[in-house]
């Protein structure tokens, strides 16, 4: 299990994965500017709380958990860090309020992980790819991006395949210290390349044939309309970030010590 | 009316030195089927490419000669202009879907060519109807089977409404079951819609059955070009290696033992009938001979010994991503034998496979390798008595040389370089490779360098040699050699286990058959009993070899047994037809 399952999209049919990834995207990226507008402990909770409801309503929670899980080594190490480092070094007059100031710069790194999880595991690269495209990003930018997507798992699992076949022959990537360590990668990177390269001409062949490039206006399949569900999460976001700076500019955060 | 025609067609790729096919001039009529075979490296991928403009615009080269396709000269239009006319599909449905869902990979041909968006879903979904994917439509592809995936490659090329689609070994991959519905759906789109087909393709005996003609080629040439039958039977097809039909085959051995059966079967319904024909006239059944064992004239395949050198008990297997790969795996191989685990897809094989070196441990049960359990001892220690050859070789090669290519696992074992270079040399030696000693691997053919692979699994001479999918991609001549190879291994006393759904393959080698599916064993045991039984090879996807097909169909005139290559079918007919005549005159 790693942390990075919980950003793997999972087909489900629920509001929020109906939402256009384009306002979603913007909605994380509010989160993200709240997150690191504050250091204290409350507003931070408080922002990690409001990503809850939406994890429900994607009815994706048990992947969401998933990712909590698999980040929890990271928060505990950001945590340690910072409250020795503060403990040594920083100016502060009590063990809790040095644990207060650790504990908000760790939930911080999880706010970042619940939205981002959330905005992966609820938005399909297809419907990614579409909204790039209809930002006006040329199409050959968004289909290398969603090709590149489509394709990470299965060269993750070549990747596997060559090194179970070269283990076979006696390769043993364990043993030895460093620099051996990295040369006993070479037989795996090579096979790895070389198998990409070819991969990359046979889709190119495939594409060539499936009349790429055959008339400057593409059309596409899909359209992406703007719903009723996203000018309410679109009217969140700008609240969420019009509170937070007001919060920010007028009112002192109170702090729990 | 012609839709493809070439003249004095000669092709060189930028870096090939001799030309891959010269002198092509064929025509190709709307409508047609046309299976175009030959062996790996004969240049029909090649021409292939000539049809929708892949070459030369793509390929570069130099291109001579004439090549008119729908009418327009290949040279002088571009490839998006004939992605219209000709579909191509390729042999590895992997590498050529691109989206994240089915329908938008069948769309993506009508996008690229800027149709209306209405006019697109129409043709979409009629795609998809055709090939019988609808419900597959929202997947993502990578999700779907092989034969699934390749339902998907055809349905996009279909999309475009092409006059032609080429599709270039598109069942390599695939099981014998998932490869039959692939033919149906062809042969329903040159039937039903008039689509000409131009088809490359080993598998002769699921394939012949549906084409018009049949184009062999070899060495860069076009050597046979006619009706089914008429090339068959000829014997120049079977100088090159073509695979002829069993079905034909069988025609062909009968009349060797002085039985004619008055004309050429393709298929094994014809074969069936032209049989049954032949001995109800010349000798009505009065005394039918009940079931026969063919099998017993076999030679046993290896001489098994008494020790046991693989114990697999109760094995259980969950990957870490939650799939239930085996699901209680018990069984037992002994020294010398000769094994073939079969079973569809995602049965199982090679899951189970990687436990007898040790690259997966059971999540439950255990399993001994010489009466060691391989919890706690490592890939590299196990390795030295199990050696595994991987499916495709280019997963495994890297090195400069195919020498040090072979030399490579002799050095992570520790060998001495004296010894090293021993083994080394007698690998080349028995795998035929002695010249390519100093050339890079990735110069050679595929079959070449399925052999570099092979070599250098065997330098260490292994107890045991286990071959994951060893047909796969491999024309007629290369499958001989190698099951020729096989035999040879064994009967040295070399433990030899392959992981296939290559039912014709096993057919003629008869290992003992462990058939999966699901994760569990359906069936243990003689050839003769597990790929005749029709219940039990369902389960597992599979489908009974040609020559058990031929002699299913002379049930009801009292012929039946165990039979599962012509050979030994011919011999059954040739008894049964023999005692029959025997009755009429005595």
């Amino acid at each position: 299990m790693s942390m990075f399952d919980g950003f793997k999209f999972r087909k489900v049919s629920s509001p929020i994965h109906r939402l256009d990834p384009r306002v979603k995207f913007l909605y994380v990226c509010v989160t993200f500017t709240v997150a690191v507008l504050f250091i204290q402990l409350i507003p931070l909770l408080l922002l990690f709380l409001i990503q809850l409801p939406m994890i429900l309503a994607a009815r994706v929670q048990r992947e969401w958990m998933r990712s909590m899980k698999g980040s929890a080594f990271f928060a505990a190490l950001i945590f340690v860090m910072n409250a020795l480092s503060l403990y040594f070094y920083g100016s502060f007059d009590s063990v809790f309020s040095v644990i207060e100031r650790s504990l908000a710069v760790t939930v911080r790194f999880l706010v970042l992980i619940a939205s981002f999880s959330v905005f992966f595991l609820t938005t399909s690269p297809d419907h990614l790819g579409l909204a790039l495209e209809q930002s006006g990003i040329p199409y050959d930018v968004c289909f290398a991006f969603t090709t590149a997507v489509r394709f990470v798992p299965v060269l993750a699992e070549e990747a596997q395949t060559i090194i179970d076949a070269q283990r076979a022959r006696g390769l043993e990537l364990e043993k030895g210290n460093f620099m051996s360590r990295v040369r006993k990668y070479i037989p795996i990177l090579i096979p790895l390349i070389v198998s990409a390269i070819r991969r990359s001409l046979e889709l190119a062949e495939a594409m060539e044939s499936r009349a790429w490039g055959a008339n400057p206006k593409r059309t596409s399949l899909y359209v992406l309309k703007i719903g009723r569900g996203d000018y309410y999460l679109l009217a969140a976001s700008i609240l969420m970030l019009a509170i937070s700076l007001y919060v920010w500019f007028y009112v002192p955060v109170p702090s729990l010590s | 009316m012609e839709i493809i025609k070439t003249e004095n067609l000669t092709y060189t790729y930028p870096i090939g030195e001799k030309p891959a096919f010269s002198n092509v001039s064929i025509t190709i009529n709307k409508g047609e089927f046309v299976l175009l075979t030959g062996p790996s490296g004969c240049g029909k991928t090649t021409l292939c490419r000539c049809f929708n403009g892949l070459i030369p615009h793509f390929y570069n080269g130099t291109l001579e000669g004439k090549i008119t396709v729908a009418g327009m000269d290949v040279t002088e239009h571009p490839i998006h202009e004939f992605a219209q006319h000709v579909g191509l599909v390729f042999q590895n449905p992997e590498n050529q879907l691109f989206a994240l869902s089915v329908e938008k990979d069948v769309a993506f041909a009508l996008e690229n060519l800027g149709l209306p968006r209405e006019e697109i879903r129409r043709r979409v979904d009629w795609a998809l109807e055709v090939t019988g994917i609808t419900d597959l439509k929202d997947r993502a592809p990578y999700e779907l089977s092989g034969g699934q995936q390749q339902r998907v490659a055809i349905a996009s090329v279909l999309a475009m409404k092409p006059d032609v689609i080429v599709l270039d070994e598109p069942t390599s991959f695939l099981d014998p079951l998932s490869a039959k519905k692939i033919f149906d759906v062809i042969g329903g789109l040159n039937r039903g819609l008039g689509i000409t087909i131009i088809l490359v393709e080993h598998r002769l005996d699921l394939a012949a059955r549906y084409a018009d003609r049949i184009i062999v080629m070899d060495e860069g040439k076009i050597i046979l070009d006619g009706k089914p039958r008429e090339v068959f039977s000829s014997e120049e097809a079977r100088l090159v290696g073509v695979g002829i039909p069993r079905a034909t085959r069988l025609y062909q051995v009968l009349k060797g033992m002085g039985l004619d059966l008055g004309g050429v079967p393709i298929t094994s319904e014809e074969a069936s009938k032209m049989v049954r024909e032949v001995l109800t006239r010349r000798a009505p059944s009065k005394n039918p001979l009940g079931r026969r064992e063919a099998g017993t004239q076999v030679l046993p395949a290896g001489k098994a010994g008494s020790k046991t050198v693989i114990e697999v008990e109760d094995v259980y297997y969950t990957y870490p991503n939650g799939v239930e790969a085996l699901r209680g795996v018990s069984l037992r191989v002994r020294e010398g034998e000769f094994v073939a685990i079969m079973g569809q897809n995602g049965a199982g094989k090679t899951t189970l496979v990687k436990h007898f070196n040790g690259l997966l441990k059971p999540t439950r049960g255990r399993v001994l390798i010489d009466g060691v359990e391989t919890r706690g001892v490592s890939v590299a220690r196990l390795a030295r008595k199990v050696g595994f050859v991987f499916q495709n070789p280019d997963h495994q090669l890297f090195c400069e040389t195919v020498e040090k290519e072979v030399a490579f696992a002799l050095k992570n074992f520790g060998f001495d370089e004296e010894t090293t270079r021993k083994r080394v040399d007698w690998a080349l030696n028995i795998l035929d490779l002695t010249e390519y000693r100093d050339v890079s691997p990735f110069m050679l053919s595929g079959g070449e360098r399925k052999r570099v692979a092979l070599a250098s699994v065997l330098a260490w001479d292994p107890e045991v040699l286990i071959l994951d999918e060893p047909t796969i991609g491999q024309d007629y001549r290369q499958k001989e050699r190698l099951m020729n190879f096989i035999m040879q291994l064994n009967a040295q006393g070399k433990t030899v286990i392959i992981v296939t759904h290559d039912v014709e393959f096993v057919a003629e080698c008869k290992p003992r058959v462990i058939l999966m599916a699901e994760g569990k064993i359906l069936a243990d045991g003689d050839p003769h009993k597990v790929l005749t039984d029709l219940n039990l090879l369902e389960r597992a996807s599979l489908t009974p070899p040609e020559a058990s097909q031929i002699l299913e169909g002379l049930k009801d005139v009292g012929l039946d047994g165990e039979a599962i290559d012509v050979y030994e079918v011919s011999r059954l007919i040739m008894e049964r037809f023999k005692s029959a005549s025997g009755v009429e005159n005595p």
